[in-house]
């Protein structure tokens, strides 16, 4: 096989994916987005960076050094009502292409006006999802767009490959720095030393932090800062096989879960683009099938209201969820969100589920 | 209302694209194979003259390490406001002044606009009036001046867990309103 052809296999055929797949996964990334990664989180932020005085106003290089200061909150208004109302037509698929880059590009612009306090927050990925996604053609199926007889593409599964490239590459950009920084030292606990600085400064100090605080294994504390490395360089690696990725993606779920016991850091974008690399195919027929079973209705009906049936489990799980967690009633010992801990935990356990799974797969066809 | 289906067939793509597109996704993943490394390495060379440029396919690196010994060695701003001759003084973490900004932008935020001392005397009076104001609202009382104070702690770690070791004042900024 040349290597052109090896190229093009990567590119083409890692990952395979359907219309009814890619429709639960933009079903699913519209309404994770609209309930939990909108910028600001409401209005309230954006008045708050409007009536900034203009000595505050310090963008990052790039772009936004053309503007002089905050925009006034009307512009803000109009920027968060596209990116709302985007987020619905992507939801239902409407325009599906165009609605999920506006979303993208409203999501950047309202990102890159809270950034310009002086600190950047890398949150690049939400963004990013919905604007490769959009070439996906993930509005091929269960959208208005079809409904409306609109002619549509077949699916495509090279932004995934894309994806890969881009999340394998960022996660060694957190990787290599920490090499330069003298993590790999054993004279150095780095990963303790940011836990005191989390603790300590921040007063990041809910779930195991205080445990880990006072837990002294250097040889511990040693180990995870070699880990973390190896985990994060190691995704260059990992994107030459979409297995070896997915076992990566479920590898970052276990480090990320265990980042937000010890430091209350749940790095919930992340997850929007790790969620893409879900069998979201394997969902859509588990859906139907139970609701085939149910209803005892089959045929392309059954597959019309099994979506449906998603979206309002979604809805059920994520509404109350998104409600309770703004209440900020619990986890009042750190600024992680209720929401966080409830969406990164189900995660780290769907992968452990799935990794028993795989498990038990493997050795029974070993002793058969 | 009609169905929102298609054949649950997996797509082989291979065989759909024309050889026009796929030579078009095809140069997109040769140009991001080149972009990645040359954006990441511009990000640190802005990074380190002026600031982590954006927007940047980069995620945080957590490069510090904090240690000295056998210790932790941290450093931590505070925001101390007073009224004349220090009649009623009012100690307080970033957060809590600024309690509209996120948590995870607040070290960043303190850097940026309070940790040298020509930044802060450059500050408008419009800015000035801001900052008093926010003070006023936390401390309960009308400040005269606001003392930027950096702390740096050091933390031992000793069989009843982590300890303060000793905090020394590292750094001082005023700003008189």
């Amino acid at each position: 096989m040349s290597l052109k052809q090896r190229f093009d296999g990567w590119i083409f055929n890692s990952y395979r994916v359907t219309a009814e797949g890619l429709a639960l996964l933009r079903i699913f990334t519209a309404l994770f987005i609209l309930l939990f990664l909108i910028p600001g989180s409401g209005m309230a932020h954006f008045g708050f960076l409007s009536s900034l005085p203009l000595d505050f106003y310090s963008p990052p290089p790039g772009p936004l050094r053309l503007l002089d200061g905050f925009p006034s909150l009307e512009i803000f208004q109009i920027i968060h009502t596209i990116l709302i109302v985007s987020l619905f037509a992507m939801l239902a698929g409407y325009h599906t292409k165009w609605a999920s880059i506006l979303t993208g590009i409203s999501l950047l612009i309202l990102q890159g006006f809270i950034y310009s306090v002086g600190k950047v927050n890398h949150e690049i990925v939400i963004p990013l999802v919905p604007v490769i996604m959009a070439f996906s053609n993930w509005g091929v199926a269960y959208s208005v767009d079809f409904w409306r007889k609109k002619r549509t593409s077949a699916p495509e599964s090279w932004p995934l490959s894309l994806l890969a490239l881009f999340i394998a590459a960022m996660m060694f950009t957190a990787g290599f720095p920490k090499i330069l920084g003298g993590w790999l030292d054993p004279a150095t606990q780095a990963t303790q030393g940011h836990l005191f600085n989390q603790f300590f400064i921040r007063e990041r100090q809910a779930l195991l932090a205080g445990w880990a605080v006072g837990f002294n294994q250097v040889i511990f504390w040693e180990i995870l800062d070699w880990l973390t490395i190896l985990f994060e360089i190691g995704f260059i690696i990992a994107l030459l096989k979409a297995g070896w990725f997915r076992m990566f993606v479920g590898l970052a779920v276990v480090f990320h879960f265990s980042t937000m016991l010890v430091l209350n850091i749940a790095f919930l974008p992340n997850f929007l683009a790790y969620a893409v690399f879900l069998n979201w195919d394997k969902l859509f027929r588990t859906f139907k099938t139970a609701y085939s079973r149910f209803s005892r209705i089959s045929g392309p009906k059954s597959g019309d209201r099994s979506v449906f049936l998603f979206t309002g489990v979604m809805l059920i799980l994520f509404l109350p969820l998104a409600w309770i967690s703004r209440r900020e009633f619990v986890l009042t010992q750190s600024d992680l969100m209720l929401h966080e801990f409830v969406l990164v935990t189900a995660a780290f356990t769907f992968v452990v589920f799935a990794a028993v799974k795989k498990a038990s797969v493997l050795l029974s066809g070993k002793s058969g | 209302m009609g169905h929102f289906r298609r054949s649950s067939e997996p797509v082989r793509n291979q065989s759909t694209y024309s050889r026009m597109k796929k030579n078009r996704i095809r140069k997109l993943f040769i140009g991001l194979l080149i972009y990645l490394p040359l954006q990441y390495a511009v990000v640190g060379i802005v990074g380190y003259y002026d600031a982590e440029p954006w927007p940047a396919f980069v995620f945080p690196g957590f490069k510090s390490v904090y240690v000295y010994d056998d210790g932790f060695e941290i450093t931590r701003t505070i925001f101390d406001v007073e009224t004349l001759h220090r009649q009623r003084s009012h100690d307080m973490p970033p957060q809590e002044l600024f309690p509209d900004i996120p948590l995870s932008q607040i070290p960043g935020f303190v850097r940026t606009h309070f940790s040298d001392e020509e930044t802060v005397h450059n500050i408008s009076e419009e800015g000035k009036a801001w900052l008093k104001s926010k003070a006023e609202e936390i401390a309960g009382f009308t400040p005269n001046a606001m003392h930027i104070i950096e702390l740096t702690e050091y933390y031992r770690q000793t069989d009843e867990g982590a300890k303060l070791d000793m905090a020394l004042e590292s750094g001082r900024i005023t700003i008189l309103f």
